[in-house]
């Protein structure tokens, strides 16, 4: 029986505990909330202890934290309106570069693959792409007004300069440069979702993305690029986004976010009735129509709404869990 | 419906949960009369009724102008929904029709005199639309307006003329001023004609940055008083008579025309009543299954006195097509500071072509650094390069559109299959096909400084060619507050 272990529950944070993010090498791990502290967590022996606090960055809530691919950054995206980016060049942690102009909360922060570009979003309906410009700086590339609500999420595609955004407008949206003038704009709108869109997640090919919103459902799209096989119309040599396949039904309340892991395939969700579910592709899933099983029902995963959850990106299928209740579970998840 | 502004104006505040028009925070001043008890109130089916003296009396509605909106630090979309109604093509053609219009305190006037300034841009933007030559687009246009039932269709040569040279005078006078003071905020200066920039900078960024905004109006603005001021005495008219349209190539200039500070409590009156988009002539003419190509032309129009020069005539300034602020700039601080009649304008591109850069070398040494930053992404490195101190320029060529004026956000869109680059691309071929306007050489400019403003300096041609700055600062009441 494929199961959840808890291996351990760690309280620290005062209050709501919005997001954690492993570090690219899987040993260390960020968390952040309304504490409006962020914490760095490792192993010691057998047991996962605070190793630094990072504090006087932000004036009010922490809503989301990230790693660089080269695991030596950490952005740190707040309601006071700022991202800092968090180095450790002088030996310790410290905030090196702030970055401003959302107008008001920003509500999620995320690195391209290559490391060089950032991408926020926010409560002022704007997606932000900012580029590393050399030590300690960072320059707007584009300021993206596509959505017409607060946006909630902002992903990169795995391997491409590829960004998508998720906005309580209900929709998805998807971005990339215009190499003739280094603007970007948006390629493709993903409409299908009935209320809030909270998150989103690329697999390891990033031709398909799984969505999870407050209308309860998980939604999994395929891409369709020019030319394809299927005989998807295309226009504008711009691939189409198909929605192929909604889990509905499973959740019995707002999912807050999902995660999809690049080694193993699960999908694991995030929901306000407490509970993280794993979802595993079957075997003989039809790619245009794919389907996927519930394999694990953690009930009772947190006392309170399950804010966030992570795979471990080496692998070896630790998951980490966040929630209102202030806590951040470690899990194991065993599949057979 | 996607908000028309540019985007440095979508930003600003706004609430995920309440919608615009629940979230005004505009205190409104009530007329109260004295009662003993509290009043009485019916709610009809056709409004609200004191019953409190014994007989229904009608309350009035609360309305919210435009001018509370852009005064206020709350949202920017309700102030489109009020412009919609205050500066709209429907308005236009029914002061066309009626000769008469409201003023701000709800007055009826009769107008005498129907004035439209035709700005450049949007007679391109309309060329390339209907396939004209901009010749060919601006008779039309004067045609078309005055098919209307307007009196006057002017260029702006002259009032862009005027704004180029008082930036120029502004610029050496804060470079002075900045030599004098190293620690005074006049450098570097800021263009003021995009009124997406100003209204961002006032409603975000305050008090840090409007000092260096230029206190040089905008074409518009000076067109504005031109009109209003100038051209009524001429014509023996007050100002409130005439009514004053600009044709303008994006939804921002309605903000501008319809700030507090282009109001006139003496006359009662705008110095711009109305502002048309290319866009929005093209949906009248679609409204009314016309072609621009079919209207009959007409001369532009010349109130100025003695001719004297080249006929009116759409012109283009040298330097960008939004108006050449920089390059004007540029060349005259080069002359007049460094002696350097012959500077060369080589621009190179930074991080994007929105935003360039040009410098004035002397012996070697840097002495002057200008740019030109178009679009939001490149405000916000300008500001951030400001706050943190890391500002090396003089002098910035502001836009909030990418690419500046001639991509406007309210010209009209490319046709299917065209892209938005190839239409500006054609848009600046045919601004640099223009005959060229040079301000300093303008007779008529010579003409206004002397009879109109008292010389160049003086208080009047401050008070006619200058404005002011306001921060909107964040109020803080129940619905403001964010968590």
């Amino acid at each position: 029986m494929p199961n959840l272990e808890l291996i351990q529950a760690l309280s620290g944070h005062k209050g709501i505990v919005w997001n954690v993010s492993w570090h690219p090498q899987g040993k260390i791990f960020a968390s952040c909330g309304e504490d409006k502290t962020i914490k760095l967590w490792s192993k010691e022996g057998q047991e996962w202890t605070i190793k630094t606090v990072l504090v006087d960055g932000h004036q009010r809530t922490i809503r989301e934290v990230a790693w660089s691919p080269c695991g030596n950054y950490l952005a740190s995206a707040s309601f006071d309106a700022t991202t800092a980016i968090w180095d450790k060049k002088s030996g310790q942690f410290e905030c090196n570069a702030t970055l401003e102009g959302h107008e008001n909360e920003v509500k999620s922060v995320a690195w391209s693959p290559s490391g060089q570009l950032l991408a926020t979003c926010g409560r002022d309906k704007s997606v932000w792409v900012w580029e590393v410009a050399g030590e300690d700086e960072y320059e707007c590339e584009s300021v993206l007004n596509a959505h017409n609500q607060d946006v909630k999420k902002v992903a990169w595609h795995p391997s491409l300069d590829i960004l998508a955004s998720a906005s309580y407008d209900n929709s998805v949206k998807l971005y990339k440069e215009d190499p003739a003038d280094n603007d970007w704009s948006c390629i493709a709108t993903l409409q299908s979702h009935e209320s809030t869109v909270w998150s989103l997640t690329f697999d390891k090919t990033g031709e398909r993305l799984a969505t999870c919103s407050d209308d309860r459902t998980v939604k999994i799209w395929k891409e369709y690029k020019p030319d394809n096989q299927e005989g998807v119309i295309v226009t504008d040599r711009e691939s189409v986004w198909k929605c192929v396949c909604t889990l509905s039904g499973f959740h019995t309340r707002c999912i807050y976010d999902i995660a999809w892991c690049h080694h193993t395939g699960f999908l694991a969700t995030a929901s306000g009735d407490d509970i993280i579910r794993i979802f595993k592709e079957s075997e003989d899933s039809d790619p245009n129509s794919p389907t996927f099983d519930l394999v694990c029902t953690k009930l009772n995963a947190h006392s309170q709404d399950v804010n966030s959850v992570r795979w471990n990106p080496t692998g070896n299928k630790e998951l980490l869990s966040c929630s209102d209740d202030g806590e951040i579970k470690i899990w194991s998840f065993s599949s057979d | 419906m996607a908000s028309r502004f540019s985007g440095a104006l979508q930003l600003t505040d706004l609430d995920d949960f309440i919608t615009p028009s629940q979230e005004c925070i505009k205190p409104v001043k009530i007329e109260k009369t004295k009662t003993k008890t509290g009043a009485k109130i019916k709610i009809g089916e056709d409004g609200y009724f004191d019953v409190s003296s014994g007989r229904e009396q009608k309350l009035q509605k609360v309305e919210i102008t435009l001018a509370d909106c852009l005064a206020c630090s709350g949202c920017i979309t309700s102030a489109e929904s009020v412009l919609v109604t205050k500066q709209s093509q429907e308005e236009l053609l029914r002061v066309f029709s009626e000769r008469k219009y409201t003023d701000n305190k709800g007055v009826s006037k009769d107008v005498s005199l129907i004035v439209i300034s035709l700005s450049p841009q949007p007679t391109l933007s309309l060329a390339a639309r209907y396939k004209l030559t901009p010749e060919e687009a601006t008779h039309k246009l004067a045609g078309y307006f005055k098919s209307l039932g307007a009196d006057l269709v002017l260029d702006m040569t002259i009032a862009e003329d005027l704004s180029l040279l008082e930036a120029q005078q502004e610029f050496l006078q804060r470079y002075q001023n900045q030599l004098a003071d190293p620690s005074s905020k006049n450098m570097p200066m800021l263009a003021s004609s995009c009124p997406g920039w100003v209204c961002y900078a006032e409603k975000t960024h305050g008090n840090f940055i409007l000092p260096y905004i230029s206190s040089s109006k905008s074409p518009q603005q000076v067109m504005g008083s031109l009109v209003k001021q100038y051209l009524s005495r001429s014509r023996e008219l007050t100002p409130g008579e005439i009514y004053h349209v600009t044709v303008m190539p994006c939804y921002d200039k309605k903000l501008e025309a319809s700030r507090e500070d282009f109001y006139s409590e003496m006359l009662s009156c705008h110095d711009v009543d109305c502002v048309i988009t290319a866009i929005e002539l093209e949906q009248m003419l679609d409204v009314s299954s016309k072609s621009l190509n079919d209207i009959t032309g007409a001369e532009l129009d010349w109130p100025w006195g003695a001719l004297g020069e080249a006929p009116p005539a759409l012109r283009r300034h040298i330097g960008t097509g939004s108006g050449g602020y920089a390059d004007h700039v540029f060349l005259y601080a080069a002359e007049q500071l460094f002696g350097e009649s012959n500077a060369q304008l080589v621009y190179r591109n930074l991080r994007n072509p929105d935003f360039r850069e040009v410098t004035l070398e002397k012996d070697g040494k840097e002495v002057l650094r200008f740019a030109v930053a178009n679009g939001f992404r490149n405000i916000q490195n300008l500001v951030q390069k400001l706050k943190r101190g890391k500002s090396p320029y003089h002098y910035v060529e502001v836009m909030a559109c990418p690419s500046g004026c001639l991509n406007g956000g309210a010209q009209v869109r490319p046709v299917t299959g065209e892209s938005g680059r190839e239409l500006v691309a054609q848009l600046e071929a045919m601004y640099s096909a223009l005959p060229l306007a040079v301000p300093a050489e303008s007779k008529l400019v010579r003409k206004l400084y002397a009879e109109w403003l008292d010389g160049k300096d003086s208080d009047k041609a401050r008070a006619m060619l200058h404005t002011t700055y306001h921060a909107v600062e964040k109020s803080d009441i129940a619905l403001n507050i964010k968590w």
